[in-house]
C-alpha cells in the first residue's frame, strides 16, 4: 500500500496516465528490434560463434569454406592471367570475368557432406511465404547477396526447407540454422547440383 | 480473509447500479478495442493476402521500375506497368536452360473496373497460389478460341456471369471508360474457383485477343475509318509485340541467383526480375512504418478510454462514502474495500474488451465483402488469433493498473472516514 | 451468577493529532451482558469517536478497550476487522443501506463477512433466507418488500431492515448510533421497542446513543457521555 501513497499526488497521477499514453510505443519499439538487420553492411560475413562446439552436439558447426571441394579453385579463370600487363578495358579480363561467373554458377558441391547434419550461419532470402511466416529459404555466406553484389558461388548458396514455417523472418536476417544436408541433382543440362537442408531449428544469430 | 467471490459480486452489482454512466465508458473501451484489434487484423489479414497470391514463383520479371511496383502490378494487380517488355525478352527467357516454366502477362485493360490479363495457357497450368494450390475451374474450361475469356470468381460473382455470356473489354483500368472494344466482344468459356487471391477480380483472355483487339488502335484510341471486324483479325499475325510482365520457375531454386543476375544485365532491354519474396519484404518495410504508426495511435486511444473509465469511477466515489462506511461497519476491511473498488474499474474493462471484441465481428461480417470486392483483400471472418488475444491481455492489464487508483482512493477513505464519514 | 462484562473501557485516551487536547478521557466504562445502555451525547461530544473506538476502526493512544474478554487494542487491524464483523452490529442514523442491494441481500451483508455470524444464522433459522424473513417479519416489514431494491423504502422501514442487519446472527453486541432521529415522532418509539425486543430475545447487549433523552425510558441504564468522559465536552471530534 505504501508503493500505492504514491499516487496520492496529483503529479505522479498525471506521470501514472501519461505512462498509459506511452506504452502503446513499445509495441512500435518490439516491432523495430527487427531491424537488428540495419548492424550488417554490403559483404559482411558471420563470425563463427565463439562457443566450442562440444563433440556430442547433434549439429556439427560448419563454415562456409567447408562447402567447397578442396580441389576447386574459385579464382581458376584468372589462371595464366596477369592483371598488371592488361590495359584498361581490355576484353581479355571481361572475358576471365565471364569465365569466372560461369565457373561459379556450376561449382561443385563436396560430396562428403552429404547427410551430414550441420549447423550452419548465414544471410536468408526469402522463396515461399505463408503470411507472415517463412517455410522457404536461401542461406547465403555474406550480406547483401542478390541485391547489391553478383550471388555466391553455386556451393556457396543452400536451398533450405523448414519443417515447421517460421515467423519473424525477413530478407537478409542473419540466421544459424540446423538441419541435414542434402545435395540435390538439378536436371539442368549443365549438370550442376546444389546444396539442400531440411531446416529443423533456425535460430538468430546473434554478434557476441 | 473473505473469500473474494461475494467481494466481486458486489462490485458487478455496483456496476450494475450506475450502468448508466459506466455505460458511456464501457461504449468508449469497446470502441477503442475495436479499433486497436481492427487495425491489427487488417495488417495481419493485408500481409496474409498478400503473400497468398503467389506461390512457387522463383522470379517475376518486367520492364525496369521499382521491384515493389513490379510486384503490385503484375501480381495483386494493382496499378499500372510504366511500360511494356518485348515478346523476343519472354522467348529468351522461356528458352532459358534454367527456366522450367514461364508464365506470360499483359496488363492495361479493364472489364467494369475489373483488370484484364492477357496470358497463355501455361496460366492455368503452372500458376500457383497460397499453400501451392493450383488453379481449379468452378465452371467450365480455359480458353480455346481467340475471344474466349476465363474469370474470376469474384467478377462472376458480381456482374452475375455464367459460361456463354458475352463481355466487353474497356481500354485502359478506369472504372469509366469511353474507350471500348465494343466490335469484338468476348465469350465467358471458364470460371475460375474462389482463391482469395486477385485472381478472383481477373478477366484473362489470350494474348492473341489482346493483339486482335488492338490491331486497329494505335496510339491508344481507334483510328478513325479503321475498323477491323472480328472474323477477320486470324487473317492478321497475332503473335503479341510487347507483354508487361513474366512470372518464372526454375529447375533449381538455388539457381535464382544466376538468373536472375542475368535477365538484369545482359538482356537486350532493360528488364528488372525480382523474387517475390525479397519484394515483398520490400513493401512491408515502407508500409512498417505506417503500420506502427497506426498501432501506436490506436493504443493511445485505448489509454484515453481506460483514463475515462477511471475518471468516471473516481468520481463517483464521493458520493459512496457512506456506502463505504456501512461495508466497513459490517466487517470490510480497508483493503477489502481496495479490492472492491479494483474489481469494478477491472470489470467494466474486461466487459469493454469483449463487447470490442464482438463489434470487431460485426463490422468484419459487415464490411468484409466490401473491401474484398473494391481492393481484393481478403478480411476473413475468425476466431481470434493468439497475437490479438495477446493484444487484448495488454488492454486488460493496463485497465487493471488503471483501475489501481479508484481502489487505492476508496481504500483511503475508508480509512480516514472510519464508520462515520463526514459528508 | 454475576454477568460477564462485554463491553470494558479502561483509562482511555483519544485524541485525533499530537498538538490537540484529548477529545476523549475516560478512566472506566463497563457493560454487562444483556443490558440495555442508553447513552446520552449531543452531537459533537465525542460519541462518533467512542464508536469508532468501540467497532476498533480507531485506536486509542492510551489505554486499553476489552469486548467479550478480547482486548481490542492489541489486535491487528485486519484481525478488530472481523472481531467487529462477529460481534458487532451496528445501525446509524440514516442512509443505512447499500443502494444496489436487495432489501434481503442488505440484511444478508452481515453474514457475507463473518462466517461465525453466518453459520449461527442457519442454526437459527435453516437458511440464511429464511433467517433474515424471520427477523424482518419480527420487525413488521411485509414479505412483498423483500426483493425490492431498498430506495423505494420509507426511512422507518428502511431503519428497520438495517435493524435486521445488524441483528442477524445474533451477535453479542448491538451498537446503535441515533437510530431514530430521522424517524417521525410516533414512529420512535416503536422502533426502539422492536429493537429492544430484538435484542432480548437475541441475548444481545444493546448500547443506544441519542441526543433525545425522552427516549431514555425503559433502558437498564441511562448515562451521559460527559459522565463518562469528564475531559472533553467542548471541542469537535476533528
Amino acid at each position: 500500500m505504501r508503493i500505492l501513497a504514491f499516487f496520492s499526488r496529483p503529479i505522479a497521477a498525471v506521470a501514472a496516465l501519461a505512462l498509459f499514453a506511452v506504452w502503446p510505443l513499445s509495441l512500435v519499439g518490439s516491432a523495430c528490434a527487427a531491424d537488428a538487420r540495419s548492424d550488417y553492411r554490403v559483404g559482411d560475413r558471420l563470425s563463427p560463434s565463439k562457443s566450442v562446439t562440444s563433440p556430442e552436439a547433434v549439429y556439427k558447426e560448419t563454415p562456409w569454406d567447408a562447402l567447397v571441394p578442396k580441389d576447386w579453385d574459385p579464382q581458376q579463370a584468372f589462371k595464366g592471367l596477369d592483371l598488371r600487363t592488361l590495359k584498361d578495358s581490355d576484353p581479355r579480363a571481361m572475358e576471365a570475368l565471364q569465365r569466372l561467373r560461369e565457373s561459379w554458377d556450376n561449382a561443385p558441391v563436396e560430396q562428403s557432406l552429404r547427410g551430414q547434419r550441420i549447423r550452419i550461419a548465414g544471410f536468408m532470402v526469402p522463396l515461399e511465404k505463408k503470411g507472415d511466416e517463412v517455410s522457404e529459404f536461401l542461406l547465403v555466406p555474406y550480406f547483401g547477396a542478390c541485391i547489391h553484389v553478383p550471388p555466391p558461388p553455386a556451393n556457396q548458396i543452400i536451398h533450405v526447407i523448414l519443417a515447421k514455417p517460421l515467423k519473424g523472418l525477413q530478407s537478409m536476417d542473419a540466421v544459424w540454422v540446423s538441419g541435414a544436408l542434402a545435395i540435390a541433382r538439378s536436371d539442368s543440362p549443365w549438370g550442376a547440383s546444389g546444396y539442400r537442408m531440411q531446416g529443423e531449428l533456425v535460430t538468430p544469430y546473434s554478434k557476441r | 480473509m473473505t473469500p473474494l467471490t461475494p467481494l466481486l459480486l458486489l462490485a458487478v452489482r455496483s456496476a450494475w447500479n450506475r450502468r448508466l454512466t459506466l455505460g458511456m465508458t464501457l461504449l468508449a473501451v469497446a470502441l477503442s478495442v475495436t479499433l486497436l484489434l481492427g487495425v491489427e487484423r487488417v495488417r495481419h489479414e493485408a500481409r496474409n493476402s498478400f503473400a497468398q497470391s503467389v506461390a512457387g514463383t522463383d522470379l517475376v520479371v518486367g520492364a525496369r521500375s521499382s521491384p515493389v511496383q513490379l510486384m503490385l502490378y503484375a501480381v495483386f494487380r494493382i496499378g499500372e506497368a510504366t511500360h511494356n517488355i518485348h515478346w523476343q525478352s519472354y522467348r529468351a527467357i522461356a528458352e532459358n536452360p534454367a527456366v522450367a516454366w514461364s508464365i506470360p502477362l499483359s496488363l492495361g485493360d479493364s472489364h467494369h473496373g475489373f483488370p484484364v490479363i492477357g496470358t497463355s495457357s501455361a496460366y492455368f497450368e503452372h500458376f500457383r497460389y497460397g499453400d501451392a494450390q493450383a488453379l481449379a475451374f468452378s465452371a467450365g474450361k480455359p480458353f480455346a478460341e481467340i475471344f474466349d475469356a476465363v474469370l474470376g470468381a469474384e467478377v462472376a460473382a458480381r456482374l452475375g456471369y455464367r459460361p456463354g455470356d458475352q463481355l466487353v473489354l474497356s481500354h485502359g483500368m478506369g472504372d469509366v471508360s469511353l474507350a471500348e472494344h465494343t466490335d469484338k466482344p468476348f465469350t465467358v468459356v471458364g470460371i475460375l474457383a474462389a482463391t482469395g487471391t486477385p485472381v478472383d477480380r481477373s478477366v484473362h483472355v489470350s494474348l492473341e485477343a489482346i493483339q486482335a483487339i488492338h490491331l486497329d488502335w494505335q496510339g491508344g484510341a481507334p483510328l478513325p475509318g479503321l475498323s477491323i471486324p472480328a472474323e477477320y483479325v486470324r487473317k492478321f499475325d497475332l503473335t503479341p509485340k510487347e507483354i508487361t510482365a513474366v512470372l518464372v520457375g526454375l529447375k533449381s531454386r538455388a539457381a535464382v541467383f544466376k538468373v536472375q543476375r542475368d535477365l538484369n544485365t545482359r538482356s537486350a532491354e532493360p528488364l528488372l526480375a525480382v523474387l517475390p519474396g525479397v519484394a515483398l519484404d520490400q513493401l512491408w518495410q515502407v508500409v512498417g512504418i505506417a503500420e506502427r504508426t497506426l498501432l501506436a495511435v490506436s493504443a493511445m486511444v485505448v489509454a484515453v478510454g481506460l483514463a475515462g473509465l477511471v475518471a468516471v469511477v473516481l468520481a463517483g466515489l464521493s458520493e459512496r462514502r457512506r456506502e463505504l462506511a456501512i461495508l466497513r461497519s459490517v466487517g470490510a476491511r480497508p483493503s477489502e474495500i481496495f479490492v472492491l473498488l479494483t474489481a469494478e474499474g477491472l470489470f467494466v474493462t474486461v466487459l469493454g474488451a469483449l463487447l470490442g471484441v464482438a463489434l470487431l465481428a460485426l463490422l468484419t461480417a459487415l464490411l468484409g465483402p466490401l473491401v474484398q470486392a473494391h481492393y481484393g483483400l481478403a478480411i476473413r471472418a475468425r476466431w481470434i488469433s493468439s497475437d490479438e488475444l495477446a493484444l487484448l491481455g495488454a488492454v486488460i492489464a493496463v485497465g487493471l493498473v488503471a483501475s489501481l487508483l479508484p481502489g487505492y482512493r476508496a481504500y483511503r477513505i475508508s480509512l480516514a472516514d472510519g464508520l462515520t464519514p463526514r459528508l | 451468577m454475576p454477568l460477564e462484562t462485554v463491553i470494558e473501557i479502561e483509562n482511555l485516551r483519544f485524541r485525533w493529532s499530537q498538538g490537540n487536547g484529548f477529545c476523549l478521557d475516560i478512566p472506566a466504562f463497563e457493560v454487562r451482558a444483556g443490558e440495555r445502555i442508553f447513552l446520552y451525547g449531543p452531537s459533537g461530544s465525542g460519541k462518533s469517536t467512542l464508536l469508532g473506538l468501540l467497532g476498533g476502526v480507531l485506536v486509542p493512544e492510551l489505554g486499553r478497550i476489552r469486548l467479550l474478554g478480547s482486548e481490542l487494542t492489541r489486535l491487528k487491524p485486519s484481525a478488530r476487522d472481523r472481531f467487529r464483523a462477529d460481534h458487532v452490529g451496528f445501525v446509524f442514523q440514516q442512509f443505512n443501506l447499500i443502494p444496489y442491494l436487495s432489501v434481503v441481500d442488505n440484511v444478508l451483508l452481515s453474514c457475507r463477512f463473518s462466517a461465525r455470524r453466518r453459520e449461527r444464522a442457519m442454526a437459527a433459522g435453516g437458511s440464511l433466507h429464511d433467517e433474515a424473513a424471520r427477523l424482518l417479519a419480527h420487525l413488521d416489514l411485509e414479505v412483498a418488500l423483500y426483493r425490492q431494491g431498498v430506495t423505494s423504502l420509507s426511512v422507518g422501514q428502511q431503519q428497520r431492515v438495517a435493524a435486521a442487519r445488524a441483528l442477524i446472527g445474533r451477535p453479542e453486541i448491538v451498537i446503535a448510533d441515533e437510530p431514530t432521529s430521522a424517524l417521525d415522532a410516533e414512529r420512535q418509539e416503536a422502533f426502539l421497542a422492536l429493537l429492544a425486543g430484538e435484542c432480548l430475545a437475541a441475548g444481545s447487549t444493546l448500547l443506544f446513543v441519542s441526543h433525545d433523552r425522552r427516549l431514555a425510558a425503559g433502558f437498564d441504564r441511562e448515562l451521559s457521555l460527559a459522565s463518562i468522559s469528564p475531559a472533553c465536552g467542548e471541542g469537535k471530534a476533528a
